[in-house]
């Protein structure tokens, strides 16, 4: 075993320096050399090196919308497009950490962000319509589609999908809102967007009332 | 009815005193703890896991998966296996992940080692010690079936005789095969088998709810400790392994016992180490009071109280570590006379059934839980644990060297734990200095007492074994 002669202690394992004052350890030839009792696990992530990263991404970002913006003018400001794609960059980013174990979640959140996103910017950019006759219809239809196939390559259990499944079918049914409101300029995406979630809302209520059942009243038991 | 329909389904909902833990639950503190022996030879993992089979099949808690709902946190019954596996992920890594269904405890070895490492939500310390207590034995006995032959045909009944009184013993053998009971709150069930009615305890607590607020009014500047964090926020552990005899004299020299000794010195170690550290500062420590041994309960969840113990460094007076120790055996006394336990006791009840609590949805309640715990971290400074000295029947007890004890960390903290003639105090912190730890352990040695230190590595450069 290594000697710090500064703390007066004994040290277990492989140590260049004392892990208390970081000085030089002296080597004791009484004692048997005993190992650390804590392997040596290399470090799982950095903190500082996913910041370094992303922050590096943003800037090129910004760089890459005013170069863009001075070849092809846009009506919307650099600034303004600058800001969703970093947007865009932090929230996927997180939504795929935090939701990693369970696919079907992470789907629901992205069916979320990104339709509100493309609202957002078709708003910004003077409303032509194009997220809610296409965007949003289109991402609701096969996201759904995405997901059941999705939850049975990565072999999720029924009871830890079947509520996202059942939200993310739910979700292909707002298009047909805009159906309602006139929100379209051409109807076949947010018809076919019904069309799909209606099939797969009677698959799961067929296949699966019972789960849903059984799921909600665990979850929502007062 | 309702119990018998939930046994049914095989999950219980979580208790309100579990919640904290939840909502406190961070990457940097995952709130998960580990318990380590140092037996006398490599650990077998073959047999190892065999001895886990056979305890897990007596421990329906350990069953349980934890889930989440729109009003509560359940544990659920699982039929998930569990696996002893080798020690590759730092000390006390997460156990509960938001989104998937995994056991709240793992068992792991290396060399000579078996840990246990347990999701505090499920269990307390006291609670751990009984599985781990059990999952060695069962492992000795495996291992070495000869511990039996040695001893004569008396002592065996002796030794029967001591298993049987054990705790251990009297719940494995009770109602706790059941998963329903075991996974209940240990509040609900004490509330229940003490046959007072919860609106008596919801009363008595909010008078002393409202007596406490107003009192409270001196404030003082509790020192807190900074520092910078970890790369990947692993928890930094130091531990230190020392005769309990030695340590033991020192505190008697001073009148204290063991644990106030230590906070002593620990405090002593934060003034002279901790850079930010002005006098008159106060330093405010947390300590965890098992229940069990004030009110009898075989139950294996959560049933503990906190102790806050503080000390003001005085202007201008000189301090000495009879002083420290003196000023928190009193305070330390005073918590645990009869009345203020009750009244803590009678606190965390009413908590339990409050019927607001109910109605809240979770994240709400989460969000909360989430305040109460910001505010309550501002005036601690370090947390510690003790517990305490860990016996074996004689016949096993040669098998088993050391014992080990350390949690995740959101501030530094030590825990205690002490087995035959070896004590061992273990040092996590989510930070990488080890200037109150050095100057902790400096003060052992320097009364003469033999320390051997062991530590993990954190940095880039100790894994790479570099000279910086």
């Amino acid at each position: 075993m290594k000697y710090c002669p500064h703390c007066q202690v004994n040290v277990k394992g492989e140590w260049a320096k004392c892990p208390l004052c970081q000085q030089s350890l002296a080597a004791t030839e009484t004692l048997e050399n005993v190992p650390s009792p804590y392997p040596d696990i290399p470090l799982r992530f950095s903190k500082k090196k996913a910041f370094k990263w992303l922050t590096l991404s943003s800037l090129l970002i910004i760089v890459g919308f005013f170069v863009g913006g001075f070849f092809f003018p846009s009506p919307m400001s650099v600034w303004q497009m600058s800001l969703f794609g970093i947007i865009s960059l932090w929230l996927v980013v997180l939504i795929i950490i935090r939701k990693r174990r369970n696919i079907a979640k992470g789907i629901v959140y992205l069916i979320v962000f990104s339709s509100l996103i493309c609202f957002y910017l078709d708003y910004l950019a003077g409303w032509n319509a194009w997220s809610t006759t296409y965007a949003i219809p289109i991402i609701c239809s096969f996201a759904t589609v995405a997901m059941f196939f999705a939850v049975r390559i990565v072999r999720l259990k029924v009871g830890d999908y079947i509520l996202y499944l059942l939200t993310a079918t739910l979700l292909g049914f707002l298009p047909t809102t805009f159906l309602f409101f006139n929100w379209t300029t051409w109807p076949f995406p947010s018809q076919l967007s019904l069309l799909l979630s209606t099939m797969m809302f009677i698959w799961i209520i067929i296949n699966h009332g019972k789960d849903i059942l059984s799921e909600l009243q665990k979850r929502a038991q007062i | 009815m309702q119990t018998k329909t939930n046994n049914q389904r095989g999950w219980v909902r979580l208790d309100n005193a579990s919640n904290i833990f939840l909502a406190a639950m961070s990457t940097t503190d995952t709130k998960v703890f580990r318990l380590s022996a140092e037996m006398q030879n490599e650990v077998d993992p073959v047999i190892l896991q065999q001895a886990l089979e056979k305890t897990y099949a007596q421990y329906m808690l350990y069953h349980s998966v934890l889930r989440r709902g729109i009003f509560w946190y359940y544990l659920q019954y699982s039929d998930i296996k569990p696996q002893v596996t080798r020690d590759v992920l730092p000390p006390c890594s997460q156990l509960y992940h938001f989104d998937q269904s995994e056991l709240l405890f793992r068992v792991i070895y290396n060399h000579h080692r078996v840990h246990l490492e347990v999701f505090h939500v499920l269990s307390d310390g006291t609670g751990a010690l009984w599985f781990f207590e059990d999952l060695l034995k069962e492992y000795i006995l495996l291992r070495h079936p000869e511990a039996l032959e040695d001893i004569t045909n008396e002592q065996r009944q002796i030794e029967q005789r001591h298993l049987e009184d054990s705790f251990v013993t009297y719940f494995r053998q009770g109602e706790q095969q059941n998963f329903t009971e075991s996974a209940q709150s240990a509040l609900r069930k004490f509330a229940k088998s003490s046959k007072r009615a919860a609106f008596e305890y919801g009363r008595k607590a909010k008078r002393f709810v409202w007596t406490t607020k107003r009192k409270k009014r001196q404030k003082r500047k509790v020192h807190r400790i900074v520092g910078k964090k970890t790369a990947d926020n692993r928890t930094k552990v130091i531990e230190l392994e020392m005769p309990v005899r030695e340590v033991l004299n020192l505190a008697h020299e001073q009148d204290a016992t063991l644990t106030m000794y230590l906070i002593a010195l620990y405090f002593e170690a934060i003034r002279e180490a901790s850079p930010t550290f002005q006098t008159g500062e106060t330093i405010a420590i947390s300590v965890p009071v098992n229940l069990r041994q004030f009110y009898p309960s075989n139950s294996e969840r959560n049933f503990f109280s906190t102790v806050k113990l503080k000390y003001t460094y005085p202007q201008e007076k000189e301090v000495d570590v009879k002083k420290i120790c003196d000023t928190l055996t009193k305070q330390m006394q005073h918590q645990l006379t009869k009345e203020n336990l009750e009244k803590r006791l009678s606190r965390l009840i009413s908590f339990e059934y409050n019927p607001f609590n109910r109605l809240v949805p979770r994240p709400i309640k989460d969000g909360i839980l989430k305040i109460v715990n910001y505010f309550n971290n501002r005036n601690l400074t370090v947390a510690m644990s003790n517990l305490g000295r860990v016996s074996f029947p004689t016949f096993l007890e040669s098998y088993v060297d050391t014992l080990y004890f350390h949690t995740s960390a959101v501030r530094p903290q030590f825990c205690v734990i002490s087995h035959g003639d070896k004590l061992s105090i273990s040092f996590t912190s989510p930070y990488l200095e080890t200037a109150i730890q050095e100057s902790f352990v400096r003060k052992l040695t320097q009364a003469g007492v033999e320390v051997t230190v062991a530590a993990n590595k954190v940095t880039t450069s100790e894994l790479r074994g570099e000279e910086e």
